[in-house]
């Protein structure tokens, strides 16, 4: 790896002077959270930055505070310290599940929310250094390539999955992102913070170089909310969603009143099943209604050489996801 | 998972020996004491890097250094053009044992630096500097300009006419005599076999590039002194280690010493030198200091070996009763550029049968190296042809237990007599274990969302006795030393070797010091590649100890400051028989047809390695290698880009090696025989609980879901695409 300097703010405007600063001086500089996945970029050489702005010792935006509009999770906050929270496991589960499904003990120790929402691609082609629009060059070479892994939604001109596992449930949760950078903060909802490729196929999310994603707001669970995060993986731990599905219901009795179901692993950015959940709010949930969601949530999937597997997998972890939240 | 050990008749319970007994080293490999190559720290150490290439094929036109050369902390560069050394070892050896008669013949040279580069991760250059950021970045300051030539990645591809020829005389790989000739076996006639059968099946099976994936990441240190090399290099065999470095280099033997005291895995094609080793040798010469080369996780992965991948077409003759006439292989091994071994396909060997031909064609491709990776030639080829036995079992309605009862190996090759036969014992215990009878039912069976299986493979593996060397020490206090040129490549053989002494000389093992690990100090031994190190070297271990047992007798402990020495050096033979361990695997899956989940709930495994010697370690291995065996039926693959020939899972995250949370509680019973040869009648151990592991999970899934997935690893997407074929 090329050297760089490292630095460890205690305040979120030193880190945002320390940024701007560095920029100016012509330097690249990038923001890291536990670090898991900017080392491995830095390793492979995918990025090469003079300088690495660490935010973990920032205190503010380490921890979950309740309000009485929901929970605020600092951008800091670790994954282990969601997956063990208890107000989370038990009022927000698609989150803490989301948070515990993440790699391994050792990464979820280190990792942090912002970190996971905003940890670039794991495509073979970006992170075996291919000039691909991710790494500087004008073309995706999963399209004709090796996609296995690849989206079946929402893909062109890349055809990334958007690897986070927590992305999907905080747009599940319709949480809302705030933003803080040399200009100011901004608050966006979760799922305009993602992006489409066919805005910047260079990018998956909305920040700006210089700006920090600092905190996460869900807001307050409603009475009847259930919710969970079911994914589907290649082996049983340390590695990213194939598929995966993040549904939030509010059950009256039988009758779903209300309904997000979030997929990952399929799409470069967390995909919404909005047509789905216009299917099941104000029905009864049986077995033909879960049936008919699941046959219509892969509706408009266009998959590629390889991947057309992905097809019956979504199918059948939305019916499970329905499923198990009936019971 | 306690072992369960089944004692069969003629085993004489032994003092030490069979006794569950903890490794003598596992406090030093626990506590951080044990010094493994990485940990070695000489003065004035120099850190050492290697540019590779990024085309599977191409011509190196030039390669400016002097940018490289300008940064400071940089001491040595080498590279085609001044660092260019034969790596015998590294190619055309062909499952032999590198020679000089080897070396005079070969056409086929390979060299640490190479011009054309033939696959992506083929060494260009290396560095060495005073730290390893300073390497790192003066690989980045060298331009190199590549002439891009064609590639091919696929074995039947790169026989085609046209296509590119990776070596002059064309893509069939040569063998060590320089004839490119397909490996040919033949009993009987096929043709008049199909004949005579009532039924001909045919299909095709395949199987994965899988990397051999030890944890130890690799490393070389190399320090001249004067004249003198001494490299430290995790090597599972350092006297072979040493011959190759002293050949490749031009130096005589005793010039070169060979330290390797621990290893953290060792998994196949550590019996020799390696190129980091060379390059290692070579910076350090150059740069007047010792230099420590060593590797990432996917440099290994990409720039070593693992184990060939293989296309295997068969075609079977039967007869209504489940009777085989005929069997034919037609097999294509991807060897990469170079010959690192054989390419072989085992298995035909597994069966009875009038009429085999078996035709296997090991081919050079563009794709990183084949090398041997614990039974080089078997888990692919058991794979394959009893995935097809399976299926003619399932065409005929028969119960695949019956049809390898029937059909399985009786004598080697229907004519030699095995020194024991315990193959119908193996297959008889597991089927209790797993109550086959009740539990068994034909493929297909199950129609719901969870389709469970119950899967069954077997095995007959080489055990042969052979020429190893031991010393046995013995001092005025009673106090015992053995010297053996085993470096314990994590398998235990340490142990063992104190384990036999203690029981070949009657004292305790606490009175047994075993010194091992360095040519300096230790003789000749065979190296732990092959399952042998307990054989054959266990086996001189005894005559060492018996020669310093007939000393003593006649002279009694030695007085002062004396020892008493004696070494052995047997070369055992079987006469008239061939010497096999036994085994057989139970595989219980659980596939989830909407998911195409493949879970293995239940694994069975019943082994006759001969007699124990150590019940831990004999468990450690047989769960260690089913459960390799499992990650490749299920899991591991090194994937190209077919379009640039760039591997794009190198490494334990990308090519999905199995984690803990995937690993299964392996059941395992031995049953003990002793057919007079090895050590107390042991017999081979280590590569058995692997070669039979992914046959048996490719019978399990088949029998829960009623389709083949032919083609390895048996992944989500191949189980999905088969149900969905079915529906």
């Amino acid at each position: 790896m090329k050297a760089f300097t490292s630095v460890s703010p205690r305040s979120l405007p030193d880190a945002v002077t320390a940024l701007s600063r560095a920029r100016q001086q012509g330097q690249h500089a990038i923001i890291v959270g536990g670090g898991s996945d900017a080392l491995a970029l830095i390793k492979e050489r995918l990025i090469a930055p003079d300088l690495v702005v660490r935010l973990t010792g920032i205190r503010q935006l380490d921890g979950i505070a309740r309000d009485s509009n929901g929970l605020t999770i600092g951008g800091e906050t670790t994954l282990a310290a969601m997956a063990r929270h208890d107000e989370l496991r038990r009022a927000y589960g698609v989150l803490a599940q989301a948070a515990e499904s993440v790699a391994t003990p050792q990464i979820r120790n280190a990792g942090t929310l912002a970190g996971n929402l905003a940890q670039r691609p794991w495509c073979w082609y970006y992170r075996n250094g291919f000039t691909c629009f991710k790494n500087g060059g004008n073309t995706c070479y999963s399209a004709a390539g090796e996609n296995q892994f690849n989206a079946i939604f929402g893909g062109g001109p890349s055809f990334i999955v958007h690897p986070s596992d927590t992305a999907p449930a905080l747009v599940a949760l319709d949480a809302t992102f705030r933003i803080v950078g040399p200009k100011g903060e901004r608050t966006v909802p979760a799922a305009q913070f993602f992006t489409l490729p066919t805005v910047n196929p260079a990018r998956e999310n909305a920040l700006e170089d210089d700006e920090v994603l600092t905190s996460i707001h869900v807001p307050a669970a409603k009475a009847g909310m259930r919710s969970l995060y079911h994914k589907v993986m290649d082996r049983e731990a340390w590695t990213h969603a194939i598929v995966s599905a993040a549904a939030v219901l509010r059950m009256d009795g039988n009758v779903c009143r209300d309904a997000r179901i979030v997929l990952g692993g399929v799409a470069p950015i967390p995909w919404r099943l909005t047509e789905v959940e216009k299917l099941l709010v104000g029905q009864t949930m049986n077995d033909a209604l879960i049936d008919r969601a699941a046959a219509a949530s892969t509706t408009g999937a266009r998959p590629l050489r390889n991947n057309a597997y992905k097809v019956p997998l979504v199918q059948a972890v939305v019916g499970r996801a329905l499923t198990d939240l009936r019971a | 998972m306690s072992p369960q050990r089944a004692s069969s008749a003629g085993v004489q319970p032994l003092t030490t020996v069979g006794h569950p007994t903890p490794r003598i080293d596992a406090v030093e490999r626990v506590t951080g004491k044990a010094r493994y190559t990485n940990d070695v720290q000489l003065p004035g150490m120099l850190f050492a890097r290697v540019l590779r290439s990024p085309h599977p094929h191409a011509r190196i036109t030039s390669i400016d250094v002097s940018n490289a050369h300008a940064l400071p902390g940089v001491k040595a560069i080498v590279t085609h053009e001044n660092g260019q050394v034969v790596w015998g070892s590294g190619s055309v050896a062909g499952g032999q044992q590198y020679s000089d008669e080897i070396k005079k013949i070969t056409t086929h040279r390979r060299y640490t630096f190479n011009n054309p580069v033939r696959f992506v991760g083929e060494p260009v250059a290396a560095v060495a500097a005073t730290d390893r950021h300073t390497a790192e970045e003066a690989l980045h300051l060298i331009r190199v300009t590549y002439e891009v030539l064609p590639f091919v990645l696929e074995p039947e591809a790169a026989l085609a006419a046209d296509a590119p020829k990776i070596w002059p005389e064309g893509n069939l790989a040569v063998n060590n005599r320089n004839e490119p000739q397909p490996q040919v076996q033949r009993r009987g006639n096929v043709e008049e076999g199909f004949k005579a059968s009532d039924h001909v099946f045919d299909a095709r099976y395949s199987t994965a590039f899988v990397h051999n994936a030890q944890m130890e990441p690799r490393s070389a240190v190399a320090q001249w002194d004067g004249d003198r090399l001494t490299i430290y290099t995790p090597t599972g065999g350092i006297a072979n280690c040493r011959t190759d470095m002293a050949r490749d280099l031009g130096i005589p033997q005793e010039k070169v010493r060979v330290v390797c005291q621990y290893m953290g895995g060792n998994f196949g094609n550590k019996n020799q030198n390696q190129d980091a080793d060379l390059i290692a040798a070579v910076l350090a010469k150059a740069a007047g200091a010792p230099v420590k080369l060593e590797l990432s996780r996917k440099e290994d992965y990409i720039g070593m070996h693992g184990r060939w991948p293989t296309v295997q077409h068969y075609k079977i003759g039967v007869s209504n009763d489940g009777t085989l006439k005929a069997i034919q292989l037609r097999g294509f091994s991807g060897m990469g550029p170079y010959r690192k071994n054989s390419g072989a396909i085992a298995g035909t060997e597994l069966y009875q049968c009038p009429n085999v031909e078996s035709i296997v064609t090991p081919v050079f491709t563009n794709k990183t190296v084949s090398g041997n990776y614990r039974g080089p030639e078997f888990p692919q080829g058991f794979f394959g042809i009893q995935s097809m036995m399976d299926d003619v079992a399932a065409a005929l309605k028969m119960d695949p237990t019956a049809f390898i009862l029937k059909n399985m190996t009786r004598k080697f090759r229907d004519d030699t007599p095995y020194t024991n036969y315990s193959l119908e014992e193996c297959l008889l215990r597991g089927m209790e274990m797993v109550r086959w009878k009740e539990r068994w039912r034909p493929a297909g069976t199950d129609n719901g969302r969870l389709r469970r299986g119950l899967g069954v493979s077997f095995m007959a593996f080489r055990s042969g006795v052979g020429r190893s060397n031991a010393v046995a020490r013995v001092n005025a206090k009673g106090d015992y030393t053995i010297h053996v040129g085993v470096t314990d490549v994590g398998a235990g053989a340490k142990t063992t070797m104190g384990v036999i002494a203690a029981e070949a000389l009657r004292v305790p093992l606490s009175k047994v010091q075993v010194v091992w690990g360095d040519t300096e100090t230790c003789p000749y031994s065979v190296g732990e590649s092959g399952s042998r190190t307990t054989i054959m070297t266990g086996y001189a271990v005894i005559e060492a100890a018996k020669a310093l047992m007939v000393q003593i007798a006649e002279q009694g402990l030695p007085a002062g400051d004396r020892v008493l020495t004696a070494s052995s050096n047997p070369n055992p033979t079987v006469q008239g028989a061939v010497r096999n361990a036994f085994g057989a695997h139970f595989c219980e899956v659980e596939v989830e047809a909407d998911t195409g989940r493949v879970r293995v709930t239940r694994y069975v495994t019943v082994h006759d390695c001969g007699r124990i010697i150590n019940p831990l370690t004999a468990s450690s291995q047989i769960v260690g290698g089913a459960t390799q065996g499992i990650g490749m039926a299920l899991h591991e693959d090194l994937v190209y880009d077919r379009r640039s020939g760039v591997p794009l899972t190198p490494g334990y995250y990308g090519a999905r090696v199995m984690t803990h949370q995937d690993a299964v509680a392996i059941e395992n019973v031995f049953i003990e025989t002793d057919d007079g040869y090895g050590p107390y009648g042991a017999k081979s151990m280590g590569e058995s609980s692997k070669v039979p592991a992914p046959a048996a999970v490719s019978n399990a899934v088949f029998n829960a879901i009623g389709v083949r997935v032919k083609d390895l690893p048996i992944t989500r997407d191949k189980v999905l695409a088969a149900l969905g074929g079915r529906a």
